[in-house]
């Protein structure tokens, strides 16, 4: 390539040796003028991506909902059994109907429903001897849900039922992992 | 090598007329920027596509400007690449040296038409389906190969989600590949033979570097493109009509780009159809691709060259003719006008009503000769009344309901709104959390309930 000619913006011209400076502080103002234009386009274009990408997944979640976890009769007596649902949860696009599960407790007319999320890092916690256990990390809670060992940071979460028509209805909802305190998501 | 890009000689001095490239390469970006952006959303299976993209276009902060300027930048790449070629030509700058430049070109025009047919189809909506059926049978139509070729772009017999899966892997991997391999060879080789300057030669000694005056035109070119696309995109928002229903008898028609093809198919029945599908394409881009070998007299002026420049305007007069005949013959034959209306009418109902999300996963009985219940039905009443509305030991059957006394459609209304009113007791709850149109398409469901 023949790159003789290029320090000044124009050269061949009469004009330009006399004209050199203002040449100079010519470019230099295209220049500016050039980056305003190019960093304005790639400024919008940012600010609609990080709109479109970061807005929808601050959006509050609204997994929060009442579920039909069967009837009574169903759930025998002392020893915790984990009961099947449906949960709906509007994701953008869709409204998914997906299973979801729940463990309950009944001791005569006292019922707690536990969530089977494990609230260190979301494993599913399983039934043990002792009460409950979550095989990933070991965490471990007696019958009554109170932590007995493992990383967990707190006992497990209940959640809200109440009883209509003979069928158990239970406040599905998901709370926040690796804290102490139980919080909704 | 930032060095060499901006202080390329540039023979003859900066001009207006150079901006195409540039405005072309900084679409090619555009398109890749605001495509990344949309892959973020969009599900490439026909179950879900259509849903996704209505989400992207109503629901999504930004989403309708995104694909708006995705929808509009690949018109205006089509036209721009064309604007560019026929300046090239005109100007006869594919000459000495410069014969790969012009090859390279040529290539990136078929490219570019292949994302705009293979992105046509991603939506999933009637036009995208309808038009891409009839444009895969075309395809099919070419004699030997045809019908293996049509298998193998639809992955099947049938245009499917298989389709769509294809038709997404070659506009969002394969292309993009290919056509940035392309960019780099026709830049690279376009700096090798540097610019051509004017035809006419008259300022071949003024020399100047791109940068800063030719940079400042590309730069405020590109601005223009820009504000257009956006102000088209949020002025006339992207077509998005109804979800494909491939059982309907909607009536397609292709993108602008392809109605010349179009409007000569009609010309050519049966076994003639070649000629327009196969022949007339086929000996253009022959025509195009072997241009620089062919003519290589050193003379650029146009005015000189009359068969050149005679050829380039009748092309474009044809094309842009073609277009405007079939627009012309649609709107003329009153039969194809009133359902073009309506079908606009539909897709602009769609775009105007509030996004619904799909539902996943909800498995609901269908009544015979009725139908699966609409899904707020599903989700509010078939619990104690069932799928089917046959009801159970907790509330009575709905078949037949609007037979009943008090239970007239109207009436049906009012007991969602507050069936209090009609002395309806728990378990029933007393009003529900619905729209106005939810309502409605449950009471139509249940009037046909007999």
């Amino acid at each position: 390539m023949n790159f003789e000619t290029k320090t000044s913006g124009i050269s061949d011209t009469p004009e330009a040796p006399d004209k050199a400076s203002t040449t100079v502080e010519r470019r230099s103002f295209l220049g500016v003028v050039i980056g305003g234009i190019t960093s304005g386009i790639g400024a919008a274009l940012a600010l609609a991506i990080g709109r479109f990408t970061v807005e929808p997944a601050l959006a509050d979640s609204k997994t929060e909902q009442w579920v039909d976890a069967g009837q009574l009769t169903d759930i025998p007596e002392g020893k915790p059994v984990k009961r099947a649902m449906t949960i709906v949860q509007e994701v953008g696009w869709g409204r998914f109907h997906e299973p979801g599960s729940v463990w309950v407790i009944r001791n005569g007319e006292a019922i707690t429903v536990f969530s089977a999320v494990c609230p260190h890092l979301g494993c599913s916690v399983n039934a043990s001897a002792k009460g409950f256990i979550c095989p990933c990390h070991q965490s471990s809670w007696d019958g009554a849900g109170a932590k007995t060992g493992g990383p967990t940071p707190r006992n497990m979460d209940t959640l809200e039922h109440r009883i209509e028509n003979g069928a158990l209805l239970v406040r599905y909802q998901s709370f926040k992992q690796g804290i102490a305190e139980k919080e909704t998501v | 090598m930032m060095r060499a890009a901006l202080e390329e000689p540039i023979r003859g001095g900066a001009r207006w007329s150079y901006v195409f490239g540039s405005g072309l390469a900084f679409l090619v970006a555009l398109q890749a920027i605001t495509g990344i952006a949309l892959s973020v959303y969009y599900v490439p299976s026909s179950d879900h596509a259509h849903a996704s993209v209505a989400f992207i276009q109503k629901a999504v902060p930004a989403g309708a400007l995104l694909r708006g300027l995705h929808h509009y930048g690949a018109s205006a790449m089509v036209v721009l690449i064309v604007v560019h070629l026929a300046q090239v030509f005109l100007f006869g700058a594919y000459k000495t040296k410069r014969e790969l430049i012009w090859v390279t070109g040529v290539v990136m025009l078929l490219i570019t038409l292949a994302f705009a047919f293979t992105g046509y189809l991603l939506p999933w909506d009637q036009a995208a389906y309808f038009g891409t059926k009839v444009g895969t049978s075309v395809a099919g139509e070419i004699p030997i190969i045809g019908e293996i070729q049509r298998r193998i772009m639809l992955g099947g017999s049938e245009l499917t989600t298989l389709t769509l899966s294809r038709f997404f892997t070659a506009h969002v991997f394969l292309f993009p590949v290919a056509l940035l391999l392309l960019i780099v060879t026709h830049i690279f080789l376009f700096r090798r033979a540097g610019a051509a300057g004017p035809f006419h030669h008259r300022e071949d000694h003024r020399v100047e570097s791109f940068y800063p005056r030719q940079m400042l035109k590309d730069a405020v070119f590109m601005l223009a493109l820009f504000v257009a696309l956006a102000a088209l995109a949020l002025k006339w928002p992207a077509d998005l009509g109804p979800q494909a229903d491939p059982s309907s008898d909607y009536l397609a028609r292709p993108p602008w780009y392809f109605l010349p093809l179009f409007q000569l198919l009609k010309y050519f029945p049966g076994q003639l159809s070649l000629i327009p599908t196969v022949l007339l394409p086929g000996a253009l881009f022959a025509a195009l691709f072997l241009l620089p070998f062919a003519d290589r007299r050193a003379e650029r002026h146009p005015f000189r060259r009359p068969i050149a420049t005679g050829i380039l305007a009748l092309s474009l007069a044809g094309t842009v003719g073609l277009i405007a005949l079939s627009k012309y013959e649609d709107r003329a034959n009153k039969e194809f006008s009133t359902r073009f209306k309506e079908q606009e009418e539909a897709s602009r109902a769609f775009l105007k009503s509030k996004f619904e999300p799909q539902v996943i996963g909800q498995v609901l009985a269908a009544t015979p000769g009725v139908g699966v219940a609409p899904t707020s039905f599903g989700e509010n009443c078939a619990v104690c009344h069932g799928d089917r509305g046959e009801g159970a030991d907790s509330a009575p059957s709905l078949i037949g309901i609007t037979n009943k006394p008090n239970r007239t459609p109207e009436d049906l209304l009012k007991i969602l709104n507050d069936s209090r009113t009609y002395g309806l007791k728990e378990p029933m709850p007393a009003s529900f959390d619905l729209s106005e149109d939810e309502k409605r398409q449950i009471v139509e469901w249940l009037k046909k309930l007999k």
